[in-house]
């Protein structure tokens, strides 16, 4: 086995199965620790830039990801959005995106470590898991900056192998070292997500748009 | 009509007097843990002052509560999708500075320290940071006007009036504002969950927090305008006063009221018509809020309203309650006790009789009709802080407290009872000795009048024997 095989065949299947699993598993036998974790109380003025920037950054670079990579070219192909129009497309938007998620991210990692109130209170998991989304962050960014390769022939269709569990490691022997680094990186992420505060991404509050204000509750027959 | 039953309750600031009591059993059983070190769900502010957070009361600062717009009645922050957009940095969210910052001492230091020339001195640590600290505000920092003199020009309740007059030192007045959640019918947290964690109990309409469905959004915190949800920085999820509710259950008072001293709380159930709740929360004037939340309690001595109820679902010992209910008597039958702020369309719960205080300008002869423009506390301001602005309730409930106390006086001291000044406050004799007791020397089961819950027709009791009241595996593991 060699290591393309083990980063991109073997890895990727651990990192979805931990993510998968460690979800279900999560929020099945720890619901009362199912929150945000917000430290919005405690320091509020850094976090007013940091946080805006490197949600709303991150927010569009994954709705970015999801359509860019998922969606097989000869789709967008035939709603007339060439292969060219596609990279510039994801080149511009990555650039923007990237680069605000980068900012904030770094913002957030300056805040959490220089304000004793938030530090005093992160968790080692806490700091990691900001740790590992700035790095992941910082080597996509590069990547759209400095690192052009033909994405769409490589990586997009590596990934789409692999979720439709007929890999093709091959696929992305040949692009750049630093597109490896970011798919590894965001491969650990994700797998280590469902044990990190990440999991308020799931509770994102849409329900909300269409409830009723005044909510009762019965005391019903269990 | 849909008829629902809600408890409400009723503090006497006539005989409040600032001692606290109630708010430490409510510290020690509730918010005795880390990260809810500077929660307090009852705590006692002196007025005039800005309170606990600070400015609590000015919603142009915090934008909580309701507002009426073009739409009609809307949260005064946004609807959900503002709310939505806003979620990554809510910038109505109080800091714990606007409450404080938690502290205690090291008392091992004095406790464990050897023979010195000097007394050894504990410093105040950070209860978030461990670190010294400089004490700059606290729970109750403005006890008995301390420092009113600077943040009183921030007390909103002096709109109307020359605050600097009053808050010089010949002419400062004082009361102490006993504050809980207010249980509203129509309350602003509730709406403001994205989570929809937050709900009304629909048995007694209790307001909770359930903790294994808070995320930990924080807009029920600035979505209050009476400040009375907190967020837990430790755990990461919202809390707040729960009305002592396994007390409530079992028939037992709420702790603070419990524990008065001045035995000034009343607890009762009050039925009202939830069907008009959003018409009465979207009255068109502020000062007309008032009398809209009255319209909506129903009386449950009215035989048509009790056979409702029953229909409606409503336990019969509940209706029972709702029958001796003092707060009925208190807030509709006598109109003593007022709303808190009925213009932020929450329609409150938790009401206040207004404080009786000293006569000022004595040395000329006024009528019974005009002493109370004699007291040393401003009808304005109280009108201010308990209708809206709007005098008129207030002068009700004060002459009607004066007309009790020249009645009483005259029956007791002169033995010839003076009729006429309870004519004047539209009291008659029978009324005024029932008011009497209540306000003076009302017991325990008088004052406090709850029904117990009736669990045997939803729980398994056999099955919950044993295990009752303890949380599941998930929440006692790890305390973080």
């Amino acid at each position: 086995m060699n290591w393309d095989n083990l980063a991109f065949v073997v890895f990727p299947y651990i990192s979805l199965t931990t993510f998968t699993v460690g979800h279900a598993y999560r929020y099945v036998a720890d619901p009362f620790h199912w929150n945000s974790k917000s430290s919005e109380i405690l320091e509020k003025d850094r976090l007013k830039y940091a946080s805006v920037l490197f949600h709303y950054g991150i927010v569009f670079t994954f709705l970015g990801h999801f359509a860019g990579l998922l969606v097989p070219q000869s789709f967008l192909t035939s709603l007339s959005i060439t292969p060219a129009i596609h990279m510039r497309i994801a080149l511009v938007s990555g650039m923007l995106f990237g680069l605000l998620a980068l900012v904030g991210a770094g913002l957030l990692l300056w805040r959490r470590l220089s304000q004793p109130r938030v530090f005093r209170h992160s968790s080692a998991n806490d700091l990691a898991t900001l740790g590992l989304v700035a790095l992941v962050i910082a080597l996509g960014t590069y990547n759209v900056f400095f690192a052009h390769c033909d994405v769409l022939d490589t990586v997009a269709p590596w990934i789409r192998s692999i979720l439709l569990l007929s890999p093709h490691p091959g696929l992305i022997a040949t692009v750049p070292l630093t597109y490896k680094l970011h798919i590894v990186a965001a491969l650990a992420l994700l797998g280590f997500s469902p044990f990190s505060r990440l999991i308020h991404i799931w509770s994102v509050p849409v329900p909300y748009l269409f409830r009723s204000p005044v909510v009762f509750r019965q005391r019903r027959a269990r | 009509m849909k008829i629902k039953a809600q408890l409400g309750m009723v503090m006497n600031l006539d005989k409040c007097l600032g001692c606290h009591t109630c708010s430490i059993p409510c510290k020690n059983v509730w918010t005795n843990r880390t990260g809810a070190e500077y929660i307090w769900y009852n705590n006692v502010e002196t007025k005039p002052g800005i309170g606990y957070p600070k400015r609590w009361e000015n919603q142009d600062q915090w934008e909580g509560g309701w507002t009426l717009g073009k739409k009609g009645l809307a949260l005064r922050s946004g609807g959900a999708a503002k709310k939505l957009a806003k979620i990554f940095h809510n910038p109505d969210l109080p800091r714990i500075d606007d409450y404080y910052e938690p502290w205690s001492y090291d008392y091992e230091k004095l406790t464990g320290s050897p023979e010195l020339k000097h007394q050894p001195s504990a410093r105040p640590k950070s209860l978030i940071t461990g670190e010294n600290m400089r004490v700059q505000w606290g729970p109750n920092w403005e006890d008995d006007l301390a420092g009113a003199n600077v943040t009183g020009l921030d007390d909103v309740n002096f709109a109307g009036l020359e605050k600097e007059i009053y808050l010089q030192f010949k002419n400062v007045f004082m009361l102490y504002l006993p504050r809980i959640c207010e249980h509203c019918l129509n309350p602003a947290c509730v709406a403001s969950c994205p989570s929809g964690a937050l709900y009304k109990r629909d048995e007694d309409g209790i307001v909770l927090v359930d903790q294994e469905r808070c995320r930990g959004w924080r807009f029920c915190v600035s979505g209050c305008p009476y400040k009375k949800v907190y967020y837990n920085w430790k755990t990461g999820r919202s809390e707040k006063c729960l009305f002592c509710y396994p007390r409530i259950e079992a028939g037992l008072p709420t702790l603070c009221a419990e524990s008065c001293v001045g035995r000034i709380r009343y607890i009762g159930v009050m039925l009202y018509d939830a069907e008009r709740v959003p018409a009465a929360a979207a009255a068109a004037r502020d000062g007309d809020l008032y009398s809209a939340q009255t319209d909506l309690f129903l009386d449950a001595n009215d035989p048509a309203v009790a056979s409702a109820a029953a229909t409606a679902g409503i336990a019969a010992h509940m209706i029972d309650a709702a029958k001796n209910s003092p707060v009925y008597k208190l807030a509709v039958e006598w109109r003593l006790a007022l709303p808190p702020h009925p213009e932020f369309r929450t329609l409150p719960m938790v009401w206040y009789i207004p404080p009786l205080s000293p006569l000022v300008n004595l040395s000329e002869k006024v009528g019974a009709a005009g002493i109370i423009d004699r007291l040393r506390i401003p009808i304005k301001y109280l009108a201010n802080l308990l209708a809206a602005g709007d005098e008129a309730p207030v002068r009700l409930a004060l002459k009607r407290l004066m007309a009790l106390r020249t009645y009483m006086r005259s029956k007791q001291l002169a033995k010839s009872p003076d009729a006429a000044v309870l004519e004047d406050a539209g009291l008659s004799p029978d009324e005024a000795e029932k008011m009497y007791r209540l306000l003076a020397i009302a017991k325990y089961g008088e004052r406090f009048v709850i029904p117990t819950a009736q669990r045997e027709g939803v729980e398994n009791l056999h099955r919950e024997r044993g295990q009752c009241g303890f949380p599941p595996q998930s929440q006692g593991r790890k305390d973080e």
